[in-house]
């Protein structure tokens, strides 16, 4: 059964931030990305590193509709394993390099200005 | 009683061929010399090639033509330098396709393999446009399952477009042929775009095809070996090793994603090598890749690679493995790259303990599919 933890208060978590924390004898990392928040394992499925101890980054893409052009895009949704630099999606947790794998994310919800997460 | 002619091909049939496959060979050489494309060739190259037709030619190793450039090494007599047989026309080719037990042979060059070589860019798309005539004139005409693969010089890839979309039609006409030796810049490089435009829309696949020479460029950048022994294993298969990565570098297989892309002459152990290699670094330097969308081994398993020279294991049980670490199953096709010195005879194949649709897969049915080949009648 998923229970919940309350791991910030909004005031402390700004657009554009994120915090990794022990919760429930895990590491996860709490993201605020553009005002929402969302939670993820910090556990890179690559080797087990330390996913959310890395950096929030954006992405290049390049797609025929673009023409082929290498772009920047994704700016703030997108952590990157401070290991080996694997991407992942914080809002969905796909892995950008292997896209038929993900994380699991985990459930976010803010109550009275009180970020709280579900863990399973 | 019969005596025994100069052909070593005669009563030497392919063993355990299954009756009912009739097996396309995806690399067979036809031997050009500079003397047969002279009537094909434009001015003022014909010129040229009127003075090449007089330098003495060595096996795949012409002066100003085809300059291989390894002299380095001792020759010993019957060696693989000295030995020099050769294909002049389809009705030999013919002849010998049959004994070798093949239905369809696909004609590569022999000393254009080192086109690349050539430094001036109009003297060797003069040269290619009169390989392709000659091809056409020569040994495409009748319907006898001799096929051809028409060569785009790499040094003028709008050229090289122009004759993919001239000959496309031609119903002999099954590949297009990327010389790999000695090529520069590799075959990822934005310049080459013209060639995988016209493949794509003419619907040809490109067969990248390398052969021995050490050149100042890699990877043939090779007088740091003492032997042809060295030389030609690396000649060949990091040719199709740099070229594969040059294309994943700028998504050739995203760009265009309906390019069929064939490996020749490295045979089969380097494919998961690379695949692998690529996959792991891939995952730190995605972004450096963009085009692609997904890992580079879901696009390698959607190219084709040709047998020849296969690895011959004590087990050969190990090639059946190997190729089911790519896909192989339905990517490989049989080649025997007759009748160069290292050519594979089909029962080197049939040693490969697999299905018997996995062999069929190898011995027609893969190549049907890269060559968009229909059934012939």
């Amino acid at each position: 059964m998923a229970a919940e933890y309350v791991v910030a208060h909004v005031d402390d978590l700004p657009s554009g931030t994120h915090k990794v924390l022990q919760v429930a004898a895990r590491e996860i990392g709490v993201f605020n990305v553009a005002g929402r928040y969302y939670a993820l394992p910090s556990n890179c499925l690559h080797q087990n590193g330390p996913l959310c101890r890395g950096s929030v980054s954006g992405t290049v893409e390049a797609s025929a509709e673009a023409g082929w052009k290498p772009t920047w895009v994704r700016e703030g949704e997108i952590i990157i394993c401070p290991w080996h630099t694997m991407e992942f999606d914080i809002i969905t947790g796909r892995c950008l390099a292997e896209p038929r794998r993900r994380i699991p994310t985990y459930e976010v919800t803010v109550v009275n200005s009180e970020i709280r997460v579900s863990i399973p | 009683m019969s005596e025994i002619r100069d052909s070593t091909l005669e009563g030497r049939a392919p063993k355990k061929l299954p009756k009912d496959v009739k097996v396309i060979d995806v690399d067979v050489h036809a031997h050009e010399t500079p003397a047969a494309l002279i009537p094909h060739c434009e001015l003022p190259w014909r010129k040229s090639l009127e003075v090449v037709s007089k330098v003495p030619e060595r096996y795949l190793d012409i002066p100003f033509f085809a300059p291989q450039m390894a002299v380095w090494s001792p020759p010993f007599p019957q060696s693989g330098s000295e030995r020099r047989q050769i294909v002049t026309s389809a009705s030999q080719m013919r002849q010998d396709l049959d004994q070798l037990g093949i239905d369809v042979g696909v004609i590569f060059p022999d000393n254009l393999l080192l086109l690349a070589a050539l430094r001036d860019a109009d003297y060797a798309t003069a040269i290619a446009r009169a390989y392709n005539r000659w091809l056409i004139d020569e040994w495409l005409g009748e319907d006898n399952g001799i096929k051809g693969a028409i060569v785009a010089p790499s040094q003028n890839p709008v050229a090289a477009a122009e004759e993919i979309r001239r000959y496309a039609s031609h119903k002999h006409v099954a590949a297009i042929y990327l010389p790999s030796c000695c090529v520069e810049p590799l075959y990822g490089h934005r310049s080459y775009d013209p060639i995988y435009e016209a493949a794509q829309e003419t619907d040809l696949p490109v067969m990248l095809h390398s052969v021995t020479a050490i050149f100042p460029v890699f990877p043939f950048n090779l007088n740091c070996f003492s032997t042809m022994f060295s030389a030609h294993i690396v000649s060949h298969g990091l040719s199709m090793v740099a070229n594969l990565l040059s294309m994943m570098e700028t998504g050739v297989p995203a760009r265009y994603p309906k390019l069929r892309i064939g490996f020749s002459e490295s045979g089969l152990a380097w494919v998961p090598w690379i695949m692998m290699r690529m996959d792991k670094e891939y995952k730190e330097r995605r972004r450096e890749l963009p085009f692609l969308t997904d890992l580079p081994s879901t696009y390698v398993r959607q190219m084709f690679f040709a047998t020849q020279p296969i690895e011959e294991p004590e087990n050969m049980k190990e090639m059946a493995t190997i190729m089911s670490l790519f896909g192989g199953e339905h990517s490989v096709m049989f080649a025997s790259d007759w009748p160069h010195h290292d050519f594979d005879h089909p029962n080197k194949v049939l040693q490969i303990p697999v299905s018997q649709e996995t062999q069929r897969n190898i011995l027609r049915e893969n190549a049907l599919r890269f060559l968009n080949m229909k059934e012939r009648a």
